[in-house]
């Protein structure tokens, strides 16, 4: 197994590298979000951020994992990488449509006879940024492969999760600036704007997705 | 709303008697002339002169008109929607006698002889200030519709009327005003709020994504008018979901939508380049405003506004929103002439109609000016096909 010291530098080398990528596949995602929403302190911005980056986190251990299980001939395949990525990314466009699309919550969930929907459409956007963190974790762009490729030569379970845990933290140096827009005022036609964006950002995922998918069965 | 009886009595109305009409139709008799000889003799074929005598007299009638009778919107849609059919009678023929075929092809993107529309300036100007790249695949300073030359005109027309650029410039917007005034009432009269933001949305996203992957995705993927104009040789899987999309864009938002709600429906709800106007109407000197004594509130501007830029608020306001394509159906429709065009800065009631003027002929003369060689070759192509069976010039 190589040294965990070097492989954490090889990590955050590869990840800073690749960083903008995620930037491009994360921001159109997060953007929406921390713009959308009403009345959200400045904490609750950063704690978006923090729910992003823990899904995405536990998107890139998942691989990682993969990664050392499979001995890359699962994620070297182009049919299935395409599949996972096809998969991941329509989760996203489900996730970002619903919430786009589908009018702001006013009600308070509380309400006695609000019913078990009422409350879950109430209360599921606090843990949309974890749930789009963990889809677009799983994005196989050309420095995640990469990553995949030195993490299976790191020769077991803990190097891979050693270098995907440092590749995490190269790539979230682009990210941590999200939060200062959310900081902005926003009035009601920013909010409306900026959720309506992310149904139009999720139909351009449904698009990415399928493209994954049908190029998954014709590889 | 509260209105004094001698502002209420008399309506008032920015129709001119019939000296001072001739006296104002006068420069722009003069300047039509001028625009669409642009120095060059009369031409001797008649399939050219026809057409140009054609657009001189009907310009001009309608400009008599609409300062004579006060109403903008009426005359002003007859050269609108003429412009727009025009438009496509005449770069179907245009773009096979230029290229040949209609279906882009490798070879042409490559070449850049893809022409360029002012559709798709805010996905090129924002990713090329960003990357100082170019992202569409057209010529840029020669040929047939460069890019310099599109951008020179809707700079000029933007300067001039801000968003009225939709109404007075744009020659797809005139296929939905037209199909908007098809029936006489609306069968879908309410559409949420929420729906106007629509635009801003897919413009922040196309501008994005063309940045990022260097494309003009909203040509790629999105603009319902390639179903008019022209679309990628179907000569694969990709090529034949793009067609599907323009085309269920064309007929859902060009053609059902205008026909049911009476509104523009592609321009209100949907597209980014009107969206990008919008905001250089704040930048424009000319505005649209509700002088609210002499509003009643009978909410007549706001039912028959195309674009959906009139609601409750703006009009507490005494103003429309960011979104008005100064097309002047709500000044036209006003019972109690409440709704005038404006110049930012200056009172409202004793400038409304030189206000209207100063207005109406930057706007006129543009929409003579740019769209008289769509109407020409578009009448053009219709004497060809008559007199040869054949709408392409050999």
């Amino acid at each position: 197994m190589l040294p965990i010291g070097q492989l954490l530098g090889e990590g955050v080398v590869v990840g800073l590298a690749g960083g903008t990528g995620c930037l491009a596949t994360c921001g159109p995602v997060l953007l929406p979000y921390l713009l959308a929403e009403e009345g959200r302190s400045r904490w609750a911005s950063v704690l978006a951020l923090g729910q992003l980056l823990l899904g995405r986190l536990v998107g890139y251990l998942a691989i990682g994992i993969l990664a050392w299980l499979a001995g890359m001939t699962v994620l070297a395949s182009p049919r299935w990488r395409a599949w996972l990525v096809g998969t991941a990314y329509l989760g996203v466009a489900i996730l970002m449509v619903a919430y786009g699309f589908s009018p702001a919550a006013k009600g308070c969930a509380a309400t006695p006879g609000a019913g078990i929907l009422a409350r879950v459409r109430t209360r599921w956007p606090k843990l949309l940024p974890a749930a789009l963190g963990l889809l677009t974790g799983l994005n196989l762009c050309p420095p995640f492969v990469v990553a995949i490729t030195r993490a299976a030569d790191a020769g077991g379970l803990a190097g891979s999760l050693a270098f995907f845990s440092a590749f995490f933290v190269g790539t979230s140096v682009y990210l941590a600036p999200l939060p200062l827009l959310g900081w902005l005022r926003r009035p009601e036609a920013v909010r409306t704007t900026a959720r309506l964006a992310a149904g139009v950002v999720g139909v351009y995922f449904a698009y990415l997705g399928l493209v994954n998918l049908i190029g998954g069965l014709l590889a | 709303m509260s209105s004094t009886p001698t502002t209420t009595s008399r309506p008032w109305s920015p129709g001119l008697s019939w000296p001072k009409t001739a006296l104002a139709a006068l420069p722009m008799l003069l300047l039509t002339a001028l625009m669409l000889l642009g120095g060059r003799p009369l031409p001797h074929d008649p399939l050219r002169l026809v057409p140009l005598l054609a657009v001189f007299v009907l310009s001009n009638v309608l400009f008599v008109l609409m300062l004579r009778t006060g109403k903008t919107d009426r005359f002003r849609a007859i050269l609108f929607v003429t412009v727009a059919v025009c438009f496509v009678l005449s770069f179907i023929p245009n773009l096979l006698e230029v290229r040949g075929n209609i279906g882009l092809t490798g070879d042409d993107l490559v070449q850049g002889k893809t022409p360029f529309c002012h559709m798709v300036i805010p996905m090129t100007v924002i990713p090329a200030a960003l990357t100082r790249t170019i992202i569409f695949p057209g010529s840029m300073l020669t040929g047939f519709a460069a890019i310099g030359s599109m951008l020179v005109l809707w700079l000029a027309a933007t300067l001039a009327l801000g968003r009225g650029f939709c109404s007075w410039g744009c020659f797809f917007g005139g296929l939905e005003d037209g199909l908007s005034r098809v029936r006489n009432r609306p069968l879908v009269k309410a559409i949420g709020k929420r729906w106007t933001y629509l635009p801003y949305a897919v413009l922040g996203t196309v501008v994005v994504i063309s940045a990022l992957t260097l494309t003009p995705t909203y040509c790629e993927w999105l603009c319902p008018f390639k179903s008019v104009t022209e679309f990628n040789a179907l000569t694969n899987t990709r090529a034949v979901a793009q067609a599907v999309i323009f085309f269920s864009l064309f007929a859902g938002l060009v053609v059902v939508g205008p026909v049911v709600t009476r509104k523009r429906t592609q321009c209100g709800l949907f597209c980014p380049m009107g969206a990008f106007q919008g905001f250089t109407n704040k930048l424009n000197a000319f505005e649209v405003r509700v002088d609210r004594e002499r509003c009643s509130d009978c909410g007549q501007c706001e039912k028959v506004c195309p674009t959906f830029s009139l609601d409750r608020e703006s009009l507490a306001k005494g103003g429309t929103r960011v979104s008005c394509v100064k097309c002047g159906k709500c000044v036209d429709a006003c019972p109690k002439g409440a709704a005038a065009f404006h110049i930012k800065g200056t009172a409202l009631r004793p400038q409304a109609r030189s206000a209207r003027l100063l207005f109406l002929y930057p706007a006129f003369l543009f929409l003579t000016v740019f769209g008289s060689g769509m109407i020409q070759d578009g009448l053009y192509r219709v004497l060809l096909l008559v007199t040869t069976g054949s709408m392409i010039a050999h």
